[in-house]
């Protein structure tokens, strides 16, 4: 059993995810708390089919009124990494950590959610995600703590939605519940209804903080196909063959053939 | 330096002060180099290659590292630790600074654009600021000395606002992008054309420095000495002629001056022990950047120069000037999806949207007298702690609407040019002193209706290209919420203008200061004007030709 600073119980502790983690721990660690989840899923027998929010779960409260949690965020005092810090080196940890092991373990959980694993490309977790998000937002700088507060809250209502609702927190719902409270929260438009505003605004900053860090990282940069930063021996190639064709049909959609820049071929 | 025996002493290491110390020793001065800041090694402390992913916050700035971990510039930015600066009330300006070896040449954008005869002699024709002490004639074979010196591609345009370098001065260009050739075809049929970028970025190899091989973002810096910073080029080229000395981490604090109001040297504080230097110096050059030369002069009190030195006129730390700023961009739907390739280039434009309203002023069409440009941003860009789009759900969809939009974002960077005003200057602030006891800056700011209109202009103009590229960037902010703030665009000059009277002006067109001949100004304060095309380039030739003509008074005894 551990106790962590938010007073809730994490009672599996290997269940948890772990800043530290080789990507295969971490891969273990979201197949077990998969399988843990479908285990309730399996026997309401909707894991993958739509869910209503009656029917998601073992006695749901139905989908909540309006609620959000007032966090009480003792303040960063740690120090940045200075204004000469070493670029070739950089700093490993910055500043101490300040995430729960809970928190974690939540914020792995909905990285994954964001972006799970396809093919042969790793989810989130599986590339550490997490630890930048713990990085983020412990970091003693202006808009990282104005983001603490945003996702720390988002966090916090994710799992009073899900007590409220299933009676458990967000962690140990079923993939269905989570999917039930993800649909409400992670749509942020216009017919998004009031009492999810304030938490898909919220969750909106989360979503991109979680598409940052794992785009920037080499699996990532892969995936979205960024092929720059590698040095090349003569002139700058310009573009390909194919791009130059995609431009092309480009300015006749737009009616601009006639105004293109010469190219030199 | 005891055994040192240097006829002029340059404070700072920047564009103009490095400029000055290569011109001089190259000529067989000696000269002694001043730098506030730390020494600086590209060579060995540039973060080549290094992914953003592998920084602290994904590289993402912050009041540490205002434009990124990676940026080069070293123990600056918006704040210098220990050395504030303050704005008068209900003003506000930012003070970008380096301390370092080479100063911001370290990161700066390197675009280099010539001022032209349009640009040297707004006054003339519109009546607003002040005429610069000479003709574009005057000048232009400097700018063909700087720019093969420093490396600059680009192309002549023929363009009315493109001056032309003489044959052979220009590097080749990049080939320009898919985003770049869209917003030029686009913006043709409105009329406006777009050109090459001049860059000081090398596209072929020239003395040690390699060229460029269109990877790894020059504002980190450059270790392969491609993209133009003192650091791998004027400093080590005017140390290699034996006759510079350099000590870093050497804070000026005042010019001194004889009971004749000639200049004898500087103090300087040495940061590492804290203790004060006095050195003797025939000629003393100040390089520090426009409002830090400013600063030193109007700190450099005494009984014969009780407003401060070479203050005659009244006008250090006045006539102080930015380039206007305003980003305006939106996802452009034709974009989306389109093929992938390599599109780092040189990491900035190569092309961009030269200033096209000459003759339209001429014919007072427009209702504010200065023009601007466009710099693009748009790109294939490393993935970094900002994604652009709106995005919205989760799991395989949502990845799929980040690579789709990847790309696709276009952006403007509108940069004009300001007319001087009386509201824009600084003084020195009375009460705050820096660590090292020095009185500190005190901004004064406030845009005139010459800049909002022409940021208005601007925004409907940038409004109707994206429009002709099928993108929709909504309702426009109002001038005043769009326009960045003063010094924000870190163009600032004009703090002690030359001139052709000392009546109204700081210095000569030699940089020399009207009220003390062994006194110089090389750096961007001398600038009468703030044409819109980015400082450094100009700061650079005038160094040159200013230094050269300094030298022929030196081996003529007339200093």
């Amino acid at each position: 059993m551990v106790k962590d600073q938010n007073n809730t119980t994490v009672d599996q502790q290997e269940m948890q995810y772990k800043s530290g983690m080789t990507r295969r721990d971490s891969l273990k660690l979201m197949m077990a708390l998969a399988a843990s989840a479908l285990l309730p899923a399996a026997l309401t027998g909707c894991d993958n089919a739509p869910v209503s929010n009656t029917d998601a779960g073992i006695g749901a409260a139905k989908a909540s009124t309006e609620h959000w949690p007032e966090l009480k965020l003792s303040p960063i005092t740690a120090t940045g990494y200075g204004k000469d810090p070493n670029l070739i080196l950089p700093p490993e940890s910055p500043w101490p950590l300040t995430l729960t092991q809970a928190q974690l373990t939540l914020v792995a959980v909905l990285s994954d959610i964001l972006v799970p694993r396809e093919g042969s490309v790793p989810s989130a977790s599986e590339v550490h995600v997490p630890a930048v998000v713990d990085e983020w937002v412990s970091a003693p700088y202006e808009r990282q703590q104005q983001d603490r507060v945003i996702i720390l809250s988002a966090l916090a209502w994710i799992d009073d939605e899900a007590q409220m609702r299933f009676g458990k927190t967000f962690v140990a719902l079923t993939k269905a519940q989570q999917k039930a409270i993800m649909d409400d929260i992670a749509f942020d438009t216009a017919e998004t209804p009031a009492q999810f505003k304030r938490i898909a605004e919220a969750f909106s900053r989360f979503r991109g903080l979680v598409l940052a860090a794992f785009f920037c990282t080499p699996e990532g940069i892969k995936d979205i196909g960024y092929v720059g930063n590698v040095p090349i021996g003569g002139d700058y190639p310009g573009p390909t063959k194919e791009a130059y064709e995609h431009l092309d049909k480009v300015l006749a959609d737009l009616g601009l053939t006639e105004y293109a820049y010469p190219v030199q071929a | 330096m005891k055994d040192f025996d240097f006829e002029v002493l340059v404070v700072g290491s920047g564009a103009g002060g490095s400029m000055a110390a290569y011109e001089l020793t190259k000529a067989g001065h000696k000269v002694l180099m001043l730098e506030a800041g730390r020494d600086y090694d590209p060579k060995t402390e540039t973060p080549m290659f290094k992914r953003n992913g592998e920084a602290p916050l994904m590289g993402a700035g912050n009041s540490d590292k205002d434009f990124g971990f990676y940026d080069a510039t070293v123990d600056g930015g918006w704040s210098v630790p220990n050395e504030p600066y303050t704005a008068a009330e209900n003003t506000e300006f930012l003070w970008w600074r380096a301390r370092m070896l080479g100063g911001r040449t370290n990161h700066w954008g390197r675009y280099s654009l010539r001022f032209s005869e349009h640009d040297f002699k707004g006054k003339s024709r519109d009546g607003l600021g002040a005429d610069w002490p000479f003709n574009y004639e005057d000048i232009a074979p400097w700018y063909d000395k700087t720019e093969a010196l420093v490396g600059v591609c680009g192309t002549n345009t023929g363009l009315d606002d493109m001056p032309p370098s003489s044959d052979g001065v220009l590097q080749p260009p990049p080939k320009p992008r898919i985003t770049e050739l869209l917003i030029a075809a686009a913006a043709k049929k409105l009329g406006i054309p777009l050109a090459p970028m001049h860059r000081a970025v090398l596209t072929r190899p020239l003395d040690n420095r390699a060229a460029c091989f269109y990877a790894t973002p020059c504002g980190h810096g450059c270790s392969i000495g491609a993209a133009f910073q003192t650091t791998t080029s004027l400093i080590p080229m005017a140390r290699a002629t034996g006759n510079l000395q350099v000590i870093t981490d050497a804070m000026v604090k005042s010019v001194d001056t004889d009971e004749n109001g000639k200049v004898t040297g500087v103090s300087y504080v040495d940061k590492k022990t804290s203790t004060v230097h006095q050195l003797k110096a025939k000629v003393v050059i100040l390089a520090a950047s426009a409002c830090e030369s400013a600063r030193l002069l109007l700190n450099s009190k005494s009984t014969r120069f009780p407003n401060g030195l070479a203050n005659s006129s009244g006008q250090v730390g006045k006539n102080l000037m930015d380039s206007t700023g305003a980003n305006i961009g939106t996802m452009v739907p034709a974009l989306k999806g389109r093929p992938i390739y390599n599109e780092d280039g040189h990491t900035a434009n190569h092309l961009f949207i030269p200033w096209w309203g000459h003759k339209a002023q001429e014919r007072k069409e427009l209702d504010f007298p200065r023009g601007y440009h466009f710099e693009i941003g748009a790109r294939f860009g490393e993935p970094g702690a900002g994604l652009q789009g709106d995005f919205q759900g989760y799991g395989a969809d949502l990845k799929r609407q980040v690579k789709h939009n990847y790309g696709a974002y276009v952006g403007f960077a509108l940069r004009g040019e300001m007319v001087p005003n009386e509201h824009c200057y600084m003084d020195i602030d009375p009460e705050v002193k820096d660590k090292w006891d020095i009185p500190v800056a005190r901004f004064h700011w406030k845009w005139s209706e010459h800049e909002l209109k022409q940021i208005e202009h601007g925004l409907k103009t940038a409004k109707a290209i994206f429009a002709e590229m099928g993108a929709e960037v909504g309702e426009l902010p109002t001038p005043e919420q769009a326009i960045l703030k003063g010094g924000e665009i870190i163009h600032e000059v004009g703090t002690t203008r030359m001139g052709a009277s000392p009546k109204d002006s700081v210095t000569n067109q030699w940089g020399q200061s009207w009220d003390c001949p062994n006194l110089f100004v090389m750096d961007g304060g001398v600038f009468a004007s703030n044409p819109h095309k980015n400082c450094t380039l100009t700061i650079m030739t005038l160094a040159m030709r200013n230094s050269s003509w300094l030298s022929a008074q030196l081996k003529q005894g007339a200093i």
